[in-house]
């Protein structure tokens, strides 16, 4: 009671003391207000993201900050800018195809406003389709055990083997080090980066106005 | 609100470059020695906004303070704009380079528009009027921004009408959210420092 009411004799007293109190007030208000928008999304630009699997190529899409595209527009091209298929990303910003054709591939996403991302799958990483190699090499195998001394072929089979279920084993990891390589958004670097040279140019301005007067 | 590379065509590019380039040619002619530290200080406001993301379920907007840029600084704000614009294209990688004129048109052509028409509503009103006016500015900048977004869209082949509702729909938030936002700083800059308001823009 006591000091409330010596807060309302200041208050009284100075005119100044009233601003000062609703200048923090505003100012408190806008940094609330930052800080409640900027969650844990951070801004605006769309990547697409794409690996493949066996005969299927997997996508996904996202704004920085990871909200998902949902319904997003993702087309497939070819080296040579020609499209091969197009579809939309479902509600988890995910989209999947079969490999159209085994070369690179140019995954580009449209989301809505004008947001557009891309990625391109190169032809290495589409992995050993089913159809070409996968068959491919038993019947050639077979040939060899039969015909040829079975010690020197094992060696080529066993490495093709190891490579190949390497291959499958890596590949969910080269895909998470991949995810974890991808830049999800400015950091602070560049934020202070980019206030930084306003002022700069700022500087450089005033020094050479200056100069003139 | 920054469209990406690879998006418009180039004659679109290239009228967005030449408009930008008239806007920012009369900003600098307005851009008298002591206004150089506020021009400065509200890019950099610019440049940081858009970094502050607004969640609506489908996609992802961001703030933009366009409006406020234009009240504060009038045709000034083209070349404020454009500079925060040129290092989020590269920092940030939002927008591009070659987008950057259109962008810069998008943002910096609302800005000005809704300083002309509220500008003396804002300084001339009084108390709530005013409060109201420059809510208003705040709010229409980034609605006629989303609708210059969806003029230069046209030239992919949208449709005007889906690709505007979609846009001003998504901002409805961002609108609310910078009205507030340009009626407490103009608040604010009445009671502290009102002469920052009073220096008319077109000197």
């Amino acid at each position: 009671m006591a000091a409330r009411s010596v807060r309302k004799g200041e208050k009284g007293a100075e005119g100044s003391c009233v601003t000062r109190s609703r200048v923090l007030e505003i100012v408190g208000l806008m940094l609330l207000l930052l800080l409640c928008s900027s969650g844990p999304a951070f801004a605006h630009k769309v990547y697409v993201y794409a690996w493949s699997e066996g005969n299927t190529v997997f996508t996904e899409s996202y704004f920085s900050g990871g909200v998902k595209v949902r319904n997003g527009l993702i087309q497939v091209f070819d080296a040579s800018g020609k499209k091969l298929l197009e579809g939309h990303t479902n509600s988890k910003g995910e989209y999947s195809f079969q490999i159209p054709e085994k070369r690179d591939l140019k995954i580009v996403v449209n989301a809505s406003m004008g947001h557009r991302g891309e990625f391109v799958l190169k032809r290495e990483d589409l992995g050993e389709t089913a159809a070409s190699e996968g068959k491919k090499e038993p019947a050639v195998s077979v040939q060899k055990t039969a015909s040829k001394a079975p010690e020197k072929v094992d060696m080529a089979q066993l490495k093709r083997m190891v490579e190949q279920a390497l291959d499958s084993r890596l590949r969910p990891i080269a895909h998470s080090i991949a995810r974890l390589q991808e830049k999800k958004g400015p950091g602070l670097t560049e934020v202070v980066g980019g206030i930084g040279y306003i002022f700069g140019i700022m500087g450089l301005l005033l020094y050479f106005r200056s100069r003139k007067k | 609100m920054h469209i990406s590379e690879g998006v418009l065509s180039a004659p679109v590019l290239i009228t967005g470059a030449m408009v930008a380039a008239v806007g920012v040619g009369v900003g600098i002619r307005k851009l008298d020695y002591d206004r150089i530290p506020q021009v400065a200080v509200l890019s950099s406001a610019f440049f940081v906004a858009s970094l502050v993301h607004v969640p609506i379920g489908f996609s992802s907007v961001h703030l933009i303070l366009n409006g406020l840029l234009g009240l504060l600084l009038g045709w000034m704000a083209f070349p404020a704009i454009l500079i925060a614009l040129f290092l989020q294209a590269v920092l940030f990688q939002f927008g591009g380079i070659t987008t950057l004129g259109v962008n810069t048109v998008v943002m910096a052509l609302p800005a000005v528009v809704c300083s002309l028409v509220f500008r003396s509503g804002v300084m001339k009103g009084e108390g709530k009027k005013s409060m109201i006016f420059s809510f208003l500015c705040g709010a229409l900048a980034v609605f006629l921004a989303g609708v210059l977004v969806a003029t230069a869209l046209m030239s992919t082949g949208k449709a005007f009408f889906p690709a505007a509702k979609l846009i001003v729909v998504a901002h409805i938030p961002v609108m609310a959210i910078e009205g507030i936002i340009t009626m407490l700083c103009v608040r604010f800059l009445k009671k502290v420092k009102p002469e920052v308001l009073e220096v008319s823009h077109g000197c």
